[in-house]
């Protein structure tokens, strides 16, 4: 099948999916709703952190919710393309996985267009409003480079993000579990990510920048936008996020037909 | 089913509990039943131990680039200050060992709580038994082993009174108490609600920032920390550790626990309302 | 060549031990020992186009992995398979434009949307042109009567609904060769009849090879003309309904109420099989002895208040087979 007909073909699903989603518009609002008090209240914590403190690191308030906003923006696409892959688990466990493979299309794409949710309208919401905010409080002056550079570091933030749910859900063929991965490694490790990389011991900081990239998920975009120092690392490395991107996404993909073999050998 | 049902349960679990004077020893039961069901979720145990050590190590950095390189703060000393966290991340990981809140909404969802109602036994109590035995078993394999070693390795400061580690013990069970009062209360919420979107994100953050979890009271701008004081989330985390890290001394200490003692009679009281409107609901209405 | 060919398939599982007790859940938090299971030991079969085949066995004893490997999803450990000329696990695409799959307990419909949505959505997975999915699709309805649900989301249809436009949906593709598991599970006796009828037109209109697992016996009667039947990863039985029915359906079984429990007793002629309280069931054969004659025998020395004599169903008769296993293990290839 070629690359368009699949294009063609995942609009279709996608839309399907929104269809379904539409179905329960009560759920729908709740959970934006829940969503932007969530992340509210992340804000508030690290506005109450620094009312005393006033800086952390060299940080002030409104620069670490612009890094925390990238973050949020971000991880909005994520949640729209990749978050079910979380769930392969359940879908294993039911046998409704199975579905995938008996039909005559590639399971990642098949299992990746099946949903498509919406919902990240709260993230959305939550960090475009703190992006105008944050930018008059730091006058920041926004020229087609800069934006530009943004776009990159959202496409670098959504492949690395992205990468790590397929990675996760990927487990689920070896150990029949992935939401549970999803809950107690990358929920904390995000939440490492609100907050500047350099407060944290260096081998952290090593690891978010070459093992788990999630450096280049905000951190690093952000170093270069608002001119902060970045100890241990060249203050250039923003500027690989999509690349940075792009690979750990092939390297995910590589490891969930890994995975998806071994599950055909094993059936659990 | 019908109100004269309703009776016959009640009665039911009457006679039980009369002729029950083995009713403890049917709660203990739950207890080791989790203590032993525990252990076949070796996958949560190491899981939740890792996730505890990436907050710990996040709220530890945060504190140490707050401080940065001053001894003292507010009148609180730097190592006062990360003794705090520490602690804090420990009643976090026992508090984490419970049932959580989205295990009891799925449980009011799926109907296994109102199925549970036919039983000759008390629904609250019971599944606070069973926390105890998945507490006990979490504490034995990972939390003590852990916390042992962090204590040891790093430079924190210790009681040195042997009836401050008394009265920290003290503090923090009731806390344990209050936050599954609480936890019980907004997941019973499920038996009322559609949807429960908000509520839970609220839950969540109150746990979190209220009961000073992460940042201690102390540092709360001053109208923040007067709403905190009158919520009965700062009992959980704050007053213990305020009391093991000798912030909370003397006289201090007996109003202290007073309070708590107070929040969770109030707490409970609540809990006792939301799940007796929930069983009433489920009797008649068919939940 | 057969439209299917297993030849020596295997397939081996390592499965975790679950230790007990205290020390046993301990252990476990640190290590794990697995057991090598054989799910499929050594099976092999061929079915011809058109064939509709009863593919049987108790719970565990290898059907559903004998079908994923039929269907590609999963790989064998050994033997070779081949589907419409096709090996499914080196060719999976390919092999799943062939195949059509209905897992009886599990939709493959988008369950919030309208049914007609879910046939759409698989047109475009399959690439069916539009001149073969509206042919199909008036097949179906008149066949399987879609009409009157198919606006409805699917999560709102009857299950025998659901079950229907779960055929239809597998077949829109025109496979020649339809999995069916369970396709009558949960459904009341009148649906189930009816399920059993669109199964057999279906199989009529369009020539399609089906392969059938299911518990109820009644689906292998009404529907089959030959059965797999396979226990602990093997191969039992192989062939025609009718000639296990005869080799078994000369026995017979006499149920007698007697007015005195308990006691013992020893009729020629007759095997005691059962006894619950004052009811004794006994089997015999009946080309030797007439039930008249083993209830002249036992008049004699208790008195009988109730009696029927019963024929084995199929049911039974595999049942039977499970406990004893094929006495005469020649196979008949039906």
């Amino acid at each position: 099948m070629t690359i368009a007909k699949y294009i063609k073909l995942y609009f279709k699903l996608v839309s399907a999916g929104i269809r379904a989603q539409l179905q329960y518009r009560f759920a729908f609002v709740m959970r934006i709703i829940g969503m932007i008090t969530a992340y509210t209240g992340t804000a508030v914590t690290m506005w109450v952190m620094l009312y005393q403190f006033q800086t952390l690191g060299d940080w002030n308030f409104f620069e670490m919710l612009f890094l925390f906003a990238l973050s949020i923006l971000s991880w909005g696409f994520c949640i729209i393309l990749f978050f079910h892959f979380r769930s392969l688990d359940t879908y294993i466990l039911n046998g409704t996985f199975d579905r995938f493979l008996v039909r005559p299309l590639n399971p990642f794409f098949h299992f990746m267009a099946m949903k498509f949710d919406i919902a990240s309208f709260g993230q959305f919401l939550f960090s475009i409003v703190v992006f105008v905010i944050v930018s008059f409080q730091l006058q920041l002056e926004w020229t087609l480079g800069k934006l530009l550079f943004l776009l990159g570091a959202i496409v670098g933030g959504v492949l690395i993000q992205g990468g790590l749910l397929v990675i996760i859900s990927a487990f689920a063929f070896w150990t029949t579990k992935s939401e549970q991965f999803y809950w107690v490694a990358m929920f904390p490790a995000r939440n490492l990510t609100y907050y500047p990389l350099a407060i944290y011991p260096k081998f952290i900081q090593w690891i978010t920048a070459f093992v788990i990239p999630f450096g280049f998920v905000n951190y690093f975009p952000t170093t270069v936008i608002l001119n902060k120092e970045t100890p241990y690392f060249p203050d250039y490395m923003g500027y690989f996020s999509p690349l940075v991107g792009v690979l750990f996404f092939g390297l995910a993909y590589f490891i969930w037909m890994l995975g998806l073999s071994r599950y055909k050998s094993t059936g659990s | 089913m019908n109100m004269l049902e309703y009776e016959i349960v009640l009665k039911i679990k009457i006679i039980y509990g009369v002729q029950g004077m083995s009713s403890w020893s049917m709660y203990w039961t739950f207890t080791k039943k989790a203590f032993l069901r525990s252990s076949v979720y070796r996958f949560e145990v190491w899981s939740r131990t890792g996730s505890n050590i990436i907050f710990l190590l996040m709220w530890g950095s945060i504190w140490t680039a707050l401080y940065a390189g001053r001894d003292e703060a507010g009148g609180v000393t730097f190592t006062a200050m990360l003794t705090y966290i520490v602690v804090s991340q420990f009643l976090d990981g026992v508090n984490e060992a419970g049932t959580p809140l989205w295990e009891i909404q799925e449980k009011v969802r799926t109907g296994d709580i109102s199925l549970e109602l036919m039983r000759p036994f008390d629904v609250p109590l019971r599944y606070l038994f069973a926390d105890f035995g998945s507490v006990a078993f979490y504490m034995i394999t990972a939390l003590l082993p852990l916390y042992l070693v962090i204590f040891y390795f790093l430079d924190l400061a210790l009681p040195t009174n042997w009836l401050t580690w008394v009265y920290f013990i003290i503090s923090a069970c009731i806390g344990f108490l209050i936050r599954y009062c609480v936890e019980m209360t907004f997941g019973l919420l499920t038996f009322f609600l559609v949807e429960t979107g908000g509520i839970e994100d609220i839950f969540y953050f109150a746990m979190s920032l209220l009961s000073g979890s992460v940042i201690p009271l102390w540092f709360f701008p001053s109208w923040l920390e007067t709403i905190a004081v009158y919520l009965p989330f700062q009992a959980i985390f704050f007053m213990p550790i305020s009391i093991f890290i000798g912030e909370t001394t003397g006289g201090e200490v007996f109003t202290s626990l007073g309070l708590q003692l107070f929040w969770l009679f109030v707490c409970y009281l609540v809990l006792r309302m939301v799940w007796n409107r929930a069983s009433h609901k489920v009797v008649v209405q068919g939940g | 060549m057969s439209i299917i060919e297993v030849n020596n398939l295997q397939k081996e599982f390592m499965i975790a031990k679950r230790e007990t007790g205290l020390v046993g859940a301990l252990k476990s938090l640190v290590k794990r020992e697995f057991v090598k299971k054989e799910a499929v030991k050594d099976i092999s079969f061929s079915i011809e186009k058109g064939e509709m085949v009863g593919y049987i066995g108790p719970n565990g004893a290898g059907k559903s992995t004998t079908i994923k490997m039929l269907t590609g999803i999963l790989v064998p450990s050994a033997g070779q398979v081949t589907v419409n000329g096709i090996v499914p696990y080196e060719n999976r695409q390919e092999n799943a434009k062939s195949i059509g799959v209905v897992f009886g307990q599990r939709t493959q419909l988008w369950w919030d949307l309208p049914t007609i949505e879910s046939f759409e959505l698989l047109k475009a997975i399959y690439r069916v042109t539009d001149q073969r999915y509206k042919e199909n699709m008036s097949i179906f309805q008149e066949i399987l009567g879609l009409d009157e649900f198919i606006n409805t989301p699917v999560r709102q249809l009857s299950l025998g609904q659901r079950m229907r436009a779960d055929i239809a949906a597998s077949l829109l593709h025109d496979p020649p060769i339809l999995f069916l598991d369970e396709p009558t599970i949960g459904l009341d006796v009148v649906a189930k009849e009816k399920m059993r009828t669109f199964i057999q037109e279906i199989n009529k209109e369009k020539e399609v090879t089906v392969i059938l697992t299911t518990h109820d016996m009644e689906d292998i009667e009404k529907l089959c003309q030959r059965m797999v039947l396979i226990d602990h990863g093997q191969k039992v039985y192989d062939g025609d309904i009718l000639a296990v029915k005869e080799r078994f359906g000369k026995m017979r079984t006499l149920v007698v109420d007697l007015e005195d429990a308990n006691s013992s007793f020893h009729i020629k002629g007759g095997e005691l099989c059962k006894q619950e309280g004052n009811r004794y069931w006994l089997r015999f054969n009946r080309n030797e002895v007439s039930a008249s004659d083993l209830i002249t025998q036992i008049s004699q020395t208790h008195n009988i208040k109730d009696l029927t004599v019963e024929e084995p169903d199929i049911e039974s008769i595999i049942s039977r087979i499970y406990q004893e296993g094929f006495i005469e293990k020649q196979t008949v290839k039906g």
